[in-house]
């Protein structure tokens, strides 16, 4: 082989050219994709030209809405806190239910996939419904009002936690699990004195993690009558208030913000 | 009496056979130092030994049951005499020393207790005695992760101590150890044997921290027992002779 001249060093090797049937298959494949993507706009209707219509009126509604109104605030106020409680309420109650299950989804603690098998399959079932969706049904079940947003939080993060807590107990080393059984104690307590500790910091910051979500996640409840400050959103565009519907918006953009301030601080804390 | 006794365990990975027919026996109150090369065996015997791996054939008779045959509760209840030291440590990192020292007391101890760390005081007691053993008991209360390696493979002998395991097996307990640790580890360990009567095994693969430490030495090669002498035989010609190249 010639030396590139000047440098000393052998030519860079060429490249070979792909063959030519997959060259042809690669084409075909983003030929499919794009004929996808367009399928996708007309099944979802997208039309620019109806929101270059709607745009004024949604300017008027902007203009309409300053200055914001503040009759009624602590009302507002109220309903705010309450749809702090049911994130709250709703993420203490998946807590709960979420550890003993974890420790039956993961690996390391339940080789037996008899049984661990189908606590995932429960958990990513609970996971596959949206909290709404829950809240949607327990309105009709235990009656309009923020009890059935508790629920409904409860049981799709119970879902949602139980498979984040048995990942993080999956990625403990499992040498002193292993250390802890050969004693012969039983399951229950070598998973729970040897796995705890370790996993605390984890399943804290995913606690947290999840009450952030979900406090995001209960300010719509109150659009099916699942308590909270969404009752209020839902009224105000009902009756094209604007002026209080800022406010609502302003109320929960900074709830949100300072809670996903402070859980952001804590978690930094416990990492 | 033989505390341990081990024959023709045979065992293979794939096909590939990794355990030739290995015996070995030990008594109470005697260390034995197995040795060998990288790839003779070693950690897959260990692994047979505590019946992570079931070996495919040969019989490991531990105070006259037979683990091979051993099953289920039975199986556990033996296992309650083994005890076992890792290369790793497998310390719990944010229990303290005196809690990981506790672990070996875990079968004996009510759930609710465990659950709660609150536990009897003639077992805490037991626990510091165990510690004051290996010479940690200033660091009691030190969380695990804040102790140095070979503090931590004490923290780690203790609690196998505090389980009063009759039998005590050793993989590799001072691979990852710099010398003077590596020399406190194994005086604790040879202490568990000279003071407390256990019978140890353990692997080594610094053939010179043999001598001052075992009473026996079996060299492992291609999965075969090829040495099984009192220490004072284990001059540096049977080590040279143990890990040379084949061919």
């Amino acid at each position: 082989m010639q030396a590139r001249p000047g440098t000393g060093l052998a030519p860079a090797p060429v490249r070979p050219a792909r063959p030519l049937p997959q060259r042809v298959l690669r084409w075909l494949l983003a030929a499919v994709a794009v004929a996808g993507f367009i399928g996708c706009l007309r099944l979802a209707d997208v039309d620019p030209v109806e929101l270059a219509e709607g745009l004024p009126t949604m300017a008027g509604w902007i203009g309409q809405a300053f200055p914001p109104s503040t009759e009624g605030l602590s009302t507002l106020l109220v309903r705010a806190a309450e749809t702090v409680a049911i994130a709250v309420v709703g993420t203490a109650f998946a807590v709960v239910l979420a550890l003993p299950l974890c420790v039956l989804a993961a690996r390391t603690t339940t080789p037996s996939g008899w049984v661990r098998l189908p606590v995932r399959l429960f958990l990513n079932g609970l996971r596959g419904v949206d909290a709404f969706v829950f809240a949607l049904l327990f309105v009709a079940a235990v009656g309009l009002g923020p009890f059935a947003g508790v629920l409904g939080i409860a049981l799709h993060t119970w879902g949602s936690m139980g498979k984040l807590f048995s990942e993080s107990i999956e990625a403990l080393p499992g040498g002193p699990l292993e250390a802890a059984e050969l004693t012969g104690a039983s399951r229950l307590k070598t998973s729970s004195y040897t796995l705890l500790p370790d996993v605390l910091p984890s399943i804290s910051s995913i606690g947290l993690y999840l009450l952030e979500f979900n406090i995001r996640a209960s300010t719509v409840l109150g659009v099916v009558g699942a308590g909270g400050i969404g009752q209020e959103l839902k009224n105000s565009v009902d009756l094209l208030a604007f002026p209080r519907l800022a406010t609502i918006l302003i109320v929960i953009l900074v709830m949100v913000t300072a809670v996903d301030q402070l859980s952001a601080r804590l978690r930094k804390a416990l990492a | 009496m033989t505390a341990l006794a081990v024959r023709g365990l045979t065992h293979a990975y794939g096909g590939v056979p990794v355990l030739r027919a290995v015996d070995l026996s030990v008594s109470p109150g005697e260390v034995v130092a197995v040795v060998g090369p990288s790839g003779a065996g070693k950690t897959t015997l260990f692994r047979c030994l505590t019946q992570l791996v079931r070996a495919d054939a040969g019989t490991l008779e531990l105070f006259g049951t037979d683990l091979q045959q051993a099953q289920g509760k039975s199986l556990r209840l033996a296992r309650r005499d083994l005890g076992l030291v890792f290369q790793s440590y497998n310390l719990v990192r944010r229990l303290t020393a005196m809690q990981n020292v506790l672990v070996g007391r875990l079968a004996d101890v009510p759930a609710w207790r465990v659950l709660l760390r609150r536990f009897p005081a003639a077992d805490e007691a037991l626990a510091a005695a165990c510690l004051d053993q290996v010479g940690l008991l200033p660091y009691a209360h030190t969380r695990a992760d804040r102790l140095s390696g070979g503090q931590q493979q004490r923290v780690a002998i203790a609690r196998v101590l505090a389980s009063r395991a009759r039998v005590v097996l050793a993989d590799e307990p001072v691979a990852s150890l710099d010398p003077a640790s590596a020399a406190s580890v194994l005086t604790a360990l040879r202490s568990l044997a000279t003071d407390h009567g256990k019978a140890v095994v353990c692997s080594l693969h610094q053939v010179d921290l043999v001598a001052g430490f075992a009473d026996r030495v079996v060299g492992l090669r291609d999965g075969r027992v090829v040495l099984d002498v009192p220490v004072s035989q284990f001059d540096p010609a049977a080590a040279s002779a143990l890990y040379a190249r084949a061919g």
